[in-house]
């Protein structure tokens, strides 16, 4: 428990860095010109520290910055190397924090990533080095969610706006939802709506349209003052599918109260749309 | 010693399409072309718990699939299993053509072809239930290259914006590059799972209902309405009673737990989380200059 704990301040510690974009928020977004490869992933060229540029491939799909040794030393990231996945695996792995990373318009500091010869990296750098140069890593969520970030594969730009979200803590929130695992030994999550609508739903194990069923209108509630009526099949909830009671529930838990979302739904067979602003309360 | 594999697993999703194909890659835009298209969407998305971008599918009306938003996959991914359930049929090469590829949200994609496999990383995350929910897949670039994609995640939605643009076919043989061993972390996750006792469940269960509206004023933690009719009304909650304190659940043969102190909307908020319907609890309240405590039983609603 004390490693985990040791583990995840220090993680904390490494990812609370700050953004500083050369321009105001909500000024123009900054662009960052990427290359698309062969294999479809896009290139885009970083300076680390103030060494490089390096090319990284741009990966909605990575929870982490991933950078090669050879560029942990060379930037002086990392005095270590990363090791390959054996290292890994014997706990070797090295998390370290870039002090600046520079793409086209874009400077980001305090960036958490992790030193390590990803063997896809390599895979895709030995296949394009004769035209591209050796790819050195990836670049991923705890980059890219600092921004509202735009791709453009037409254009082939990224273009981003500084945005205060915190990309929290990747390994920290794995822990967690490893422990759940272990601790409901199998049991279903319970979800409920942030607010209070008013209404009930019902789904019988027969009933295999894609919406649920209104069982229920409570009077004064901001679902019958929308207009909601008992027997209306919710197929929507802010823009959500509500094919499952499971569904729905996920739906609402999602609409923090006070504000509007649109319900659709059918009533008599007709298609119709109404809108529920749910109020503090449970 | 089991984070390390976790972590080796999750990395940087790139699932491996021979990337030898050389495309032509330009599809040459004109800038008046580009914007011909320009129809917005709101994609409705959640961040798993593995820190990626989960968006839901329907495949041929069957679904909704699972699936992550990833420029790391030239294409769309699903399992074999999804495949089966959306009944779609398998080339040689290991691509299936879809009828309907929908995003909720409200967007169809025209045309939209996937490759059916099942990725190492996506099972070994299944196995053990990190993502927080059943992941059936990737969309990757023969999809994701059709749109102006805005990833916000101070927004809840994100925006999609259809390109007049027809991205270059991904035609790479299904043949799997190297994951230099990664590839044997998947099954060894799924077994881990099975010795560690985890059986993951990715079922919602609706939380119980109270029927209270609720408001904090002056520091204090008020009962602004009871939904008539209501669990609330029946354990005889009534507006302006003050919230001064809850028990935890109790089951009905079970031993009433005692009453703790809460006052504040947020911490009431992460009480009721996790009440199923049919269990009862009690609240405290002062009404008046009497403390008075109600035994609610939460019913189903939202």
């Amino acid at each position: 428990m004390n490693f985990k704990l040791a583990i995840a301040s220090l993680l904390t510690v490494a990812i609370a860095g700050g953004v500083q974009a050369q321009a105001l928020p909500e000024a123009k977004p900054l662009k960052v010109p990427f290359k698309l490869l062969p294999s479809r992933h896009m290139l885009i060229e970083v300076t680390i520290n103030d060494k490089g540029p390096y090319k990284l491939i741009f990966d909605t799909g990575a929870p982490l910055n991933i950078v090669t040794s050879r560029l942990g030393k060379e930037t002086g990231i990392s005095k270590r190397g990363g090791g390959g996945i054996a290292a890994l695996l014997s706990g070797g792995m090295n998390q370290v924090e870039i002090g600046t990373m520079q793409l086209g318009d874009v400077t980001a500091k305090k960036v958490a990533a992790v030193v390590m010869d990803h063997p896809t990296v390599k895979a895709i750098s030995d296949a394009f080095a004769e035209e591209h140069g050796t790819i050195d890593g990836i670049v991923g969520f705890p980059f890219f969610a600092r921004f509202a970030t735009t791709v453009d594969y037409q254009k082939k730009e990224l273009l981003l706006s500084p945005r205060d979200y915190k990309p929290g803590n990747y390994i920290e929130d794995l822990t967690k939802s490893l422990s759940a695992a272990g601790e409901n030994a199998g049991q279903a999550k319970v979800v409920g709506p942030a607010g209070l609508w008013g209404f009930t739903l019902a789904k019988t194990k027969a009933d295999d349209e894609p919406s649920v069923a209104v069982g229920e209108v409570y009077e004064g509630t901001p679902a019958a003052a929308a207009g909601l009526k008992v027997g209306d099949r919710v197929l929507t909830i802010d823009g959500r599918w509500t094919d499952t009671l499971g569904d729905a529930h996920v739906a609402v838990s999602l609409v923090k109260p006070g504000r509007k979302a649109d319900v659709t739904l059918t009533r008599d067979g007709k298609p119709m749309t109404l809108s529920i602003t749910p109020v503090v309360g449970y | 010693m089991i984070r390390w594999w976790l972590l080796a697993l999750s990395l940087g999703f790139v699932p491996g399409l021979a990337p030898g194909a050389r495309a032509d890659d330009d599809a040459k835009p004109t800038a008046d072309k580009v914007k011909a298209a320009e129809k917005e969407y709101a994609i409705p998305y959640r961040l798993t718990d593995t820190k990626h971008i989960l968006v839901r599918v329907k495949v041929n009306g069957k679904g909704p699939f699972n699936l992550i938003l990833d420029t790391g996959a030239p294409a769309v991914f699903i399992t074999k299993k999804s495949a089966e359930r959306a009944g779609l049929d398998t080339d040689k090469d290991g691509w299936a053509a879809t009828d309907s590829f929908e995003l909720e949200g409200g967007l169809k994609v025209p045309g939209a072809k996937a490759r059916v496999a099942d990725l190492f990383q996506l099972e070994g995350m299944n196995g053990m239930g990190l993502a927080g929910v059943e992941l059936h897949g990737v969309v990757g670039y023969n999809v994701l290259a059709k749109y102006r994609i805005t990833y916000d995640f101070t927004a809840d939605k994100l925006k999609f914006v259809a390109l007049d643009f027809t991205p270059p076919a991904v035609n790479a043989k299904g043949k799997d590059n190297s994951q230099g061993g990664l590839d044997l972390l998947g099954p060894a996750m799924k077994m881990l799972a099975g010795f560690m006792g985890i059986k993951p469940n990715f079922a919602v269960e609706p939380r119980g209902f109270l029927g209270v509206e609720l408001a904090e004023t002056d520091g204090k933690l008020a009962v602004k309405s009871v939904v008539k009719g209501s669990p609330a009304a029946a354990a005889g909650l009534k507006p302006g009673d003050l919230i001064t304190g809850v028990s935890k659940a109790f089951a009905a043969k079970g031993r009433e737990p005692g009453i703790d102190d809460l006052d504040r909307l947020k911490a009431f908020g992460r009480w009721v989380e996790p009440m199923r319907a049919g269990q009862k609890a009690k609240i405290q309240v002062e009404r008046g200059d009497k403390t008075e405590t109600v035994t609610v039983e939460f019913g189903k609603g939202l």
